[in-house]
């Protein structure tokens, strides 16, 4: 893994937008994830996720349609970079990689401890 | 309950435009929108609106909000939270220090909010109105005892006139006021009422409660006031019931309540308690001629279409000057009319005479310049205690200051720290000060005069005005320490060569200053108590004080009333008279061969001396059979004095045609209160037919079964008819009150400022003291006594203590007599006495203060003391 860190909550909201493909702004991305995480979560938290993650180059995003029901006001739709899924993968592999190299026994031994 | 829109709430929205990043805007208002419209289908509206809200302040994040400018340099400016963590710790840590400091900044700002309260209250006098810049009140100035002044009144025809000749004049309202009794039902009260045209409430903002304001134009109906409403009806609304108003004793029309104004703002200085249509006069006083350019009405208002066309009114007016001068007598004739605007005329209502304006309606201009000064002066006690205790405990802080300045703080950079804690301070000082003026300071004030400055903290102006008074009181206490202690050299510092604080001559010139005021204010103290005294026991040139009187509607009632009263044991004399010191007199013009002179006439029974106390200087009373000394006066010593007459008996004056001749003179007399000064005035014989008043004289012991007595026979003799008459010595109302009200105002202020002179002597000595503890230890293992140390302590403060006296001494008795002067025409005596009470309570609290210090030095054990560090 590179320099550049992904904290957690960027991570789930990071694979969130990758999931929603074309579907993948502000409010389709809360409610993904509230009932993905089963908790409320705030406008401002995962806001000020995505502009990070922009900044960092994770994202990029463009202004889609406008909707009635936005008082009409236009979207912005989300989208991975390759740079934000190669990180995505990174961490996965790195993920995977620490599983498999816990003991069996170990981790039995301290669940029991 | 009420539908509520299917919108998100504005204010949030605003809210976030003003803080979010632009490029942002767009799309988080339309999630927050969409959110917002999926909501309101789960939850109620009202909830919705709620969680929309909510997130709106959690979408307050740093990455989210515009980068604001001052933000940025505040965070650059990272050592400032240092500074403010650093003064906090450092008020922590000398609770006795920071308490005096924030206790008399407090007590001072209290009295600045109050002040603010005060100003502002005079200064939204009549404000109300919404024609105030475009109703005038007609004045005329006229040369009178040879100064020109203004008048309040206006020629009657003028009214009329004005609104025929100027297009320029679009609403006229003649007020013309009587006093009558009203009556309703049980109710029967002595009122005022007045008599305007239709317009006066177009004119005037007084919105009505109940009924309608055109119902005036109807001769028939009557508008009254809250409090008038009350007495007579209760709570109920009185609109369609009927009140019987009699003019006199036979002539009375009954009037129909058409309206109920609403609760009058409480800084006005204009009113009314019943209106009633100006043509009414006509029924009131048959022959009443509205054309008659020698009589007056009691005022008479314009409306102008813009507030520049009273100029073009103003050009015009000297016609009438000619019609009213030619109708007039020579003395009377005026020299100019001059209109007043509604807005500002409350500032002048002490300078126009007879003016239609609420008795007791005072410019305050001196009072507001009296408090500022005052105010002025709490500051600056409260600012050089902070500046004593900043410099003399400078001294523990200056190792702090050392390593500041070698890790590179700046002597700016200094200076700033010292000014940032001094802001914490006054913060701190500013929230008790606001509690203070708010729950202490303001409901004392209006509780001595009785009335409410309606002030509330929901005021913007108050908030800007705060802001600076803090400002300026930090700067002003801290700009002297920061820069007196950010001088030190590092190195001097950290060698720890440096001794001060300790023998600081500013830090002595401000102590004394201070003292030297509270010996100000403690003379001031002193002597409205004793004033207050002197003047209640002072002679008022006649007896108040077993006199009853009673004002009576004619020659009849005053003979009923006198044949009931003369069996009565209790009463030893009863005179009637035309007009009663203390309640009316006639100001007549006396003409000599050379000059006319104005002076108080009081047409009185031969009797009136003997029951009134009023004691003879020279020649004779009147004498007592029925058509005596027609054309004989008695004259005052102040006329006598005016006049210069060597020799007064015998001198004679013209009064219209009749000529008249002094046959007495009357040792002076209070007609007026102890305010104002003794006026020439004098005594004829009065006709039984003039009889306004009945005076008592009665025995003192029974004084007040006597008073019973007359409003016994009053209420049998004349049930319909309400009583109006007292003791002679509450004709002055809340004389004595207001006297006691001056002692009480300034005994307060003297405590507040010795408080808080006392508090930074305390600071001081205490430092020092503790500075010195080692040294007293020391002193004390080698048996030193009481006196020794008391000697020591006190040493430092004889010679300040002394200086101080000797400049406030002299200062506070010149100060108190030009006050007293100003204030009271007729004041005690002042000696040199005063100050010196004055001086010794200051030297008392003095030597008390120290004293507090010598026994904690005293009590100490010297182990102790050495064992420091």
């Amino acid at each position: 893994m590179k320099k550049t860190k992904l904290g957690e909550f960027e991570e789930l909201v990071l694979l969130t937008v990758a999931a929603l493909q074309q579907e993948a702004y502000g409010v389709e991305i809360k409610r993904e994830l509230e009932s993905r995480l089963q908790e409320k979560l705030s406008v401002g938290s995962i806001q000020s996720a995505l502009k990070r993650m922009e900044d960092k180059g994770f994202l990029t995003s463009k202004f889609g349609e406008a909707t009635a029901k936005r008082g009409g006001k236009r979207k912005r739709i989300y989208a991975t970079t390759s740079y934000g899924r190669k990180v995505l993968e990174e961490m996965k592999d790195i993920r995977t990689q620490l599983w498999s190299a816990i003991p069996k026994l170990a981790f039995e031994l301290k669940a029991i401890g | 309950m009420k539908p509520q829109t299917l919108q998100p709430p504005h204010w949030p929205l605003k809210f976030l435009r003003f803080f979010l990043k632009k490029e942002y805007l767009e799309e988080i208002e339309g999630d927050m929108e969409e959110i917002f419209y999926e909501n309101t289908e789960r939850f109620s509206v009202g909830k919705a609106k709620r969680i929309y809200t909510w997130e709106m302040i959690k979408l307050l994040r740093p990455n989210l909000i515009k980068n604001f400018e001052f933000v940025n340099k505040i965070i650059q400016y990272s050592m400032i939270k240092n500074y403010f963590k650093v003064s906090v710790r450092g008020l922590l840590k000398s609770p006795v220090n920071s308490f005096i400091n924030i206790f008399g900044l407090a007590a001072a700002i209290g009295f600045c909010i109050f002040f603010y309260a005060f100003v502002v209250y005079t200064f939204k006098r009549d404000q109300f109105h919404e024609n105030k810049d475009v109703v005038f009140l007609t004045t005329f100035t006229a040369s009178r005892e040879g100064a020109l002044r203004q008048y309040g009144l206006s020629p009657r025809p003028l009214g009329e006139l004005l609104k025929q000749d100027f297009p320029q004049v679009t609403k006229v309202c003649r007020v013309e006021d009587r006093n009558v009794i009203v009556k309703h039902g049980d109710n029967i009260f002595n009122e005022r009422i007045r008599f305007v045209d239709p317009t006066f409430l177009d004119m005037f903002t007084f919105p009505l409660k109940w009924g309608v304001s055109t119902s005036l134009t109807d001769l028939n109906s009557v508008v009254i006031s809250e409090p008038m409403a009350e007495k007579y009806f209760g709570d109920e609304n009185p609109i369609g019931q009927s009140i019987l108003v009699k003019f006199t004793s036979e002539n009375g029309k009954e009037f129909k309540i058409t309206g109920v104004a609403k609760k009058f703002p409480s800084s006005r200085s204009f009113d009314f308690h019943f209106l009633v249509n100006f043509d009414n006069l006509r029924t009131a006083q048959p022959g009443f001629d509205f054309h008659d350019w020698s009589a007056f009405h009691q005022a008479t208002f314009i409306q102008v279409a813009q507030p520049s066309d009273i100029t073009m009114v103003e050009v015009g007016m000297s016609k009438y000057k000619r019609l009213q001068n030619e109708a007039v007598e020579k003395d009377w004739a005026i020299a100019s009319f001059q209109f007043e605007p509604l807005a500002t005329t409350h500032i002048k209502t002490d300078e126009i005479r007879e003016d239609v304006f609420r008795e007791g309606t005072h410019s305050n201009l001196t009072s507001i310049k009296f408090l500022s000064g005052v105010c002025i002066l709490m500051l600056l006690l409260a600012c050089f205690n902070y500046i004593n205790i900043a410099i003399s405990t400078s001294v523990k802080r200056l190792k702090e200051l050392g390593v500041r300045k070698t890790i590179g703080a700046t002597r700016r950079l200094v200076i700033v720290q010292f000014l940032s804690e001094n802001i914490v301070v006054t913060f701190f000082a500013m929230l008790f000060g606001i509690l203070l003026g708010w729950l202490v300071v303001i409901p004392w004030f209006e509780g001595l005069w009785h009335f409410s400055m309606e002030f509330s903290l929901n005021d913007p102006r108050l908030w800007m005005y705060l802001p600076v008074i803090m400002l300026i009181t930090a700067i002003a206490s801290g700009i002297y320490p920061a820069i007196y202690i950010s001088r030190f050299q590092t190195v001097t510092i950290l060698k720890g060569s440096v001794r001060f604080g300790q023998r600081n001559p500013i830090t002595k010139i401000f102590l004394g200053f201070q003292l030297v005021l509270a010996c100000m204010f403690i003379t001031s103290a002193i002597v409205f108590t004793m004033n207050g005294d002197y003047l209640a026991n002072r002679s008022w040139g006649y007896s108040n004080r077993d006199v009853l009187y009673t004002a009576v509607a004619d020659e009849s009632a005053f003979q009923q009333l006198n044949d009931v009263m003369q069996r009565n044991p209790k009463v030893l004399s009863i005179s009637g008279s035309a007009q009663h010191i203390g309640k009316t007199h006639q100001t007549t013009v006396l003409h000599f061969p050379d000059k006319d002179f104005e002076a108080d006439r009081l047409a009185v029974s031969p009797s009136y001396f003997k029951t009134m106390g009023i004691e003879l200087a020279e020649g004779r009373e009147f004498k007592d059979f029925d058509g005596s000394d027609k054309n004989a006066v008695v004259v005052n010593e102040t006329m006598v004095k005016n006049l210069s007459w060597s020799n007064p008996l015998g001198q004679q004056f013209r009064i219209d045609s009749i000529t008249y001749e002094v046959v007495g003179v009357a040792k002076d007399f209070h007609s007026y209160s102890f305010f104002s000064l003794l006026k020439p005035a004098f005594f004829t014989v009065a006709d039984k037919k003039d009889f306004k008043f009945i005076a008592l004289k009665v025995n003192r012991e029974h004084e007040q079964s006597a008073f019973e007595d007359l409003k016994k026979s009053w209420v049998t003799l004349y049930p319909e008819i309400p009583f109006n008459g007292g003791y002679q010595e509450d004709v002055w109302g809340n004389y004595y009150e207001q006297m006691g009200i001056h002692g009480h105002v300034w005994r307060v202020f003297a405590t507040v400022a010795v408080i808080l002179a006392m508090l930074g002597l305390y600071g001081l000595v205490a430092i020092n003291v503790s500075g010195r503890v080692r040294e007293f230890s020391i002193r004390k293992i080698l048996g030193a006594d009481y006196k020794n140390i008391s000697n020591n302590i006190f040493k430092q403060y004889y010679g300040l203590v002394t200086v101080s006296l000797f400049v406030g001494g002299p200062l506070s008795f010149f100060f108190i007599k030009s006050v007293l002067d100003f204030v009271y025409d007729y004041h005690m005596p002042l000696t040199i006495w005063v100050v010196v009470i004055a001086a010794s309570l200051l030297v008392a609290v003095v030597v008390i203060t120290v004293a507090t210090q010598i026994i904690k030095v005293f009590k100490s054990n010297p182990v102790e003391g050495l064992k420091v560090e």
